[in-house]
């Protein structure tokens, strides 16, 4: 059924496109032409997106919007291409690395094996995964370089503001939806549960996994039944399926946490969001390259010190304790708090 | 004869290319209202699918990038023209296979699990046998929603679809972190173990280690001509094609209509599962979780299904024509300034969706452009309303017809 809902999105993209017409297309369908300026520059970044999308409100998107950025501030030529299905990984990798680019940025663990076939066979273009170590790549290729967030850190944040909010209110259970059992994600999951627990050592802990990252179905179902279970606060790492859970909770009328990029703007009852910046990592890393910097065969890592992680807007309900978390966040950075990144409740 | 079939056969070629140029007309209207320019997009676009190999003019770099293109293209059909052959083979008994998904999941978990065990076997013998082995099970799963339907009338619709989560949820768990079937290698990822180098689809033109094209595109072709001899060529063909148009007057002819559903259903299974034995030891080696989840290979056979009109050929062309557009549409992104690399991808769906609503609807299009009678349409209603059940020698049976096989459902 999935084509049928493939197609209601093609349909749902055609209305919203007929409708922006009136407005604003001619506007935003030109920005990224207008700001090219530097074809003397031989540099060309190319962003190859994982089955996400660009527009998942997150990872990708971010991922895009650091090639912007690099684009703008850099003078770089870019480009992206998105994969529809993992049989366009080879390809869309070797397509970018024949094009010339210096850096090419595969966007996600699923990269993985692709990523071992492709930097072999272009030893003198360099590549950047994020998520992902450079070690474990197949072949330990030396013109990888790893993009690393302590996504841990931004869970224990906004764990922790659930914890704090949950006390005040006398919630007593907080909830949280992965996209899978897998590091990039548990990391977020066991910051979360620690950072809880480390405002409300009684607060009971929910998880539930989707395996599924694109459609928000499964994760609104899971969040329904956490949310039927008791959960006041639900946080999401499931990327674009996230976004059902999401719904879930501004349904059922209980606080939401976005994931990645900050989805403040979904509405009210976001409280906060739990940043991964992968932006900056794409901006660092092309930017790195221009000066001569690049770390094959290592990993780069974002942190809150380097504003790799945090968290973002708070709501009105959150508001209240941004001093709190302002001082957790320099405990971190301090080194004070060490994250776990095994979860305690799976 | 000759020229009569001919005529048929270009007759029925004429309304799915209608509908094509029309999706891709309404397409550059979509494109035209956001700012770009529909005429340089679709040349991006048929560049990008490395169609352009084919002109002898194009040389040097943009050669070596057309070749590899084009191998992507024929990469991505060739799953294509098997599950559509798949969904097409029910239809013509008068089901609709919207399983195809759940065979092919199925079938890869086989498939990629017995290429990666066994490991002391000789390679051929060892592709041979994991890729069949898939297509069984393949077969398996799909003759379970036949026999539902011939022993309790279950509709196939229904349980096709729930077939497909079933498959889709256990393979997911089967790879997940910790889960009976996660590599051995792959800490923290939710992928299985990798087929061995040696066990890999011989490929034919372009770099194997940069995913050139392999010879499953054979195995697809092959499968196609076989799909074409059943159909036309053999008792069974007859039968499927008599019990697709009245399984009633089938069974006072004598024919055994629930051995029918299953059988055929199998069949649609191993043309599923064949997709699946291509993909895994053409290009992909490995299985994932993600890629589970995320594959639309058996859902897209439905439209391929649709706009090839059930046939052989039209089927591979317009699994061709998909592939194309996958590869195509996303090759234009390298051009930013031609298109938003944010609406890029949702060109192809629209495409596609506009493919498959007008295939549903291209009578009233017909109607409207006054075109039926001239192309024969009626022809096989006339048949039926005389009760000539087994006049079945329409080539290109009515696909809304085909999405009807019980009145009144």
């Amino acid at each position: 059924m999935k084509v049928f809902a493939r197609l209601s999105a093609g349909a749902a993209v055609a209305a919203a496109v007929a409708a922006g017409l009136i407005g604003t297309a001619a506007s935003s369908a030109r920005t990224t032409r207008s700001s090219k300026k530097s074809s003397a520059s031989s540099f060309t970044l190319g962003v190859v997106a994982d089955t996400g999308g660009l527009n998942d409100h997150g990872f990708n998107h971010l991922a895009y919007v650091g090639e912007l950025a690099a684009h703008a501030k850099l003078g770089v030529k870019y480009q992206v291409l998105v994969s529809t299905s993992s049989a366009d990984y080879v390809p869309y990798l070797t397509k970018e690395a024949e094009n010339g680019d210096k850096l090419v940025v595969a966007v996600g663990f699923d990269f993985t094996d692709a990523l071992g076939q492709v930097a072999k066979e272009f030893p003198k273009t360099h590549f950047a995964i994020i998520d992902t170590p450079a070690q474990t790549i197949p072949g330990k290729p030396k013109n990888v370089e790893g993009l690393i967030f302590k996504s841990q850190q931004s869970g224990y944040l906004v764990g922790y503001l659930s914890g704090l909010v949950s006390k005040a209110k006398g919630y007593k259970t907080v909830s949280t939806v992965g996209g899978q059992d897998i590091p990039s994600v548990t990391a977020y999951i066991a910051g979360f549960q620690a950072g809880a627990r480390a405002a409300d050592p009684k607060i009971k802990l929910l998880n539930a996994f989707s395996n599924n990252f694109a459609d928000q179905a499964p994760c609104e179902t899971l969040a329904d039944n956490q949310i039927a279970q008791g959960s006041k606060i639900v946080f999401q790492v499931a990327g674009g399926c996230g976004l059902g859970a999401l719904q879930a909770a501004k349904q059922h009328g209980v606080y939401g946490i976005g994931v990645d990029a900050d989805q403040g703007y979904l509405g009210s009852y976001i409280l906060t969001s739990a940043l991964k910046r992968v932006n900056n990592a794409v901006f660092q890393a092309t930017q790195d390259l221009l000066h001569g910097k690049f770390t094959g065969g290592g990993n780069l890592v974002y942190d809150v010190n380097n504003n790799g992680t945090g968290y973002g807007r708070l709501n009105a309900v959150a508001k209240p304790y941004a001093k709190q978390l302002q001082k957790l966040l320099a405990e971190i950075k301090a080194g004070k708090i060490n994250v776990p990144t095994t979860m305690l409740v799976k | 004869m000759k020229s009569s079939a001919l005529k048929r056969a270009g007759r029925s070629a004429v309304i799915p290319l209608i509908t094509v140029l029309t999706a891709f007309v309404l397409a550059g209207l979509v494109m035209l209202v956001t700012g770009n320019d529909p005429l340089s997009s679709y040349g991006a676009i048929f560049d990008g699918t490395g169609l352009n190999w084919l002109f002898p003019w194009v040389s040097g770099h943009n050669r070596t990038i057309a070749a590899q293109d084009l191998q992507q293209t024929l990469v991505a059909a060739a799953p294509l023209v098997l599950t559509g052959l798949s969904v097409a083979f029910a239809f013509r008994v008068g089901l609709f296979n919207i399983g195809a998904q759940g065979q092919y999941t199925v079938a890869s978990v086989i498939a990629v699990w017995v290429g990666t065990v066994f490991t002391s076997m000789d390679p051929v013998i060892h592709i041979v046998l994991a890729i069949f082995l898939g297509a069984l099970v393949g077969a398996g799963w799909a003759a379970l929603a036949g026999w539902l339907k011939a022993a309790f009338g279950a509709h196939e619709v229904i349980s096709t679809i729930m077939l497909n989560w079933i498959a889709i949820w256990v393979a997911s768990y089967l790879f997940q972190e910790g889960g009976p079937l996660q590599g051995t290698q792959a800490l923290g990822n939710p992928v299985s173990n990798t087929i061995a180098g040696n066990l890999h689809l011989p490929v034919i033109w372009g770099n194997p280690e940069l995913q050139g094209l392999d010879v499953g595109v054979f195995l697809a072709l092959i499968v196609a001509v076989l799909y074409w001899a059943i159909i036309r060529r053999s008792t069974l063909g007859y039968e499927v094609r008599a019990v697709g148009h009245n399984p009633t007057a089938a069974t006072a002819s004598g024919m055994n209509v629930a051995r029918s559903y299953i059988v055929t259903m199998a069949i649609c299974g191993a043309f599923a599962g064949l997709a699946a034995g291509i993909d895994v030891f053409g290009w992909e080696f490995q299985v994932s979780s993600t890629t589970i989840s995320t594959s639309q290979v058996g859902f897209l056979g439905i439209a391929v299904a649709l706009l090839g009109r059930n046939t052989a050929i039209g089927t591979v062309a317009a699994a061709l024509l998909f592939g194309a557009l996958e590869t195509g549409t996303a090759a234009i992104n390298l051009n930013p300034s031609s298109i938003n690399p944010e609406l890029a991808p949702q060109l192809t769906l629209i495409i596609e969706g506009l493919v498959v609503l007008l295939v549903s609807t291209d009578l009233i299009a017909l109607r409207l452009l006054g075109l039926p009678r001239k192309l024969g349409w009626g022809k096989p209603q006339a048949a039926t309303a005389r009760g000539d059940a087994l006049a079945v020698d329409d080539p290109a049976r009515d696909p809304a017809e085909a999405l009807r096989p019980e009145p009144g459902l």
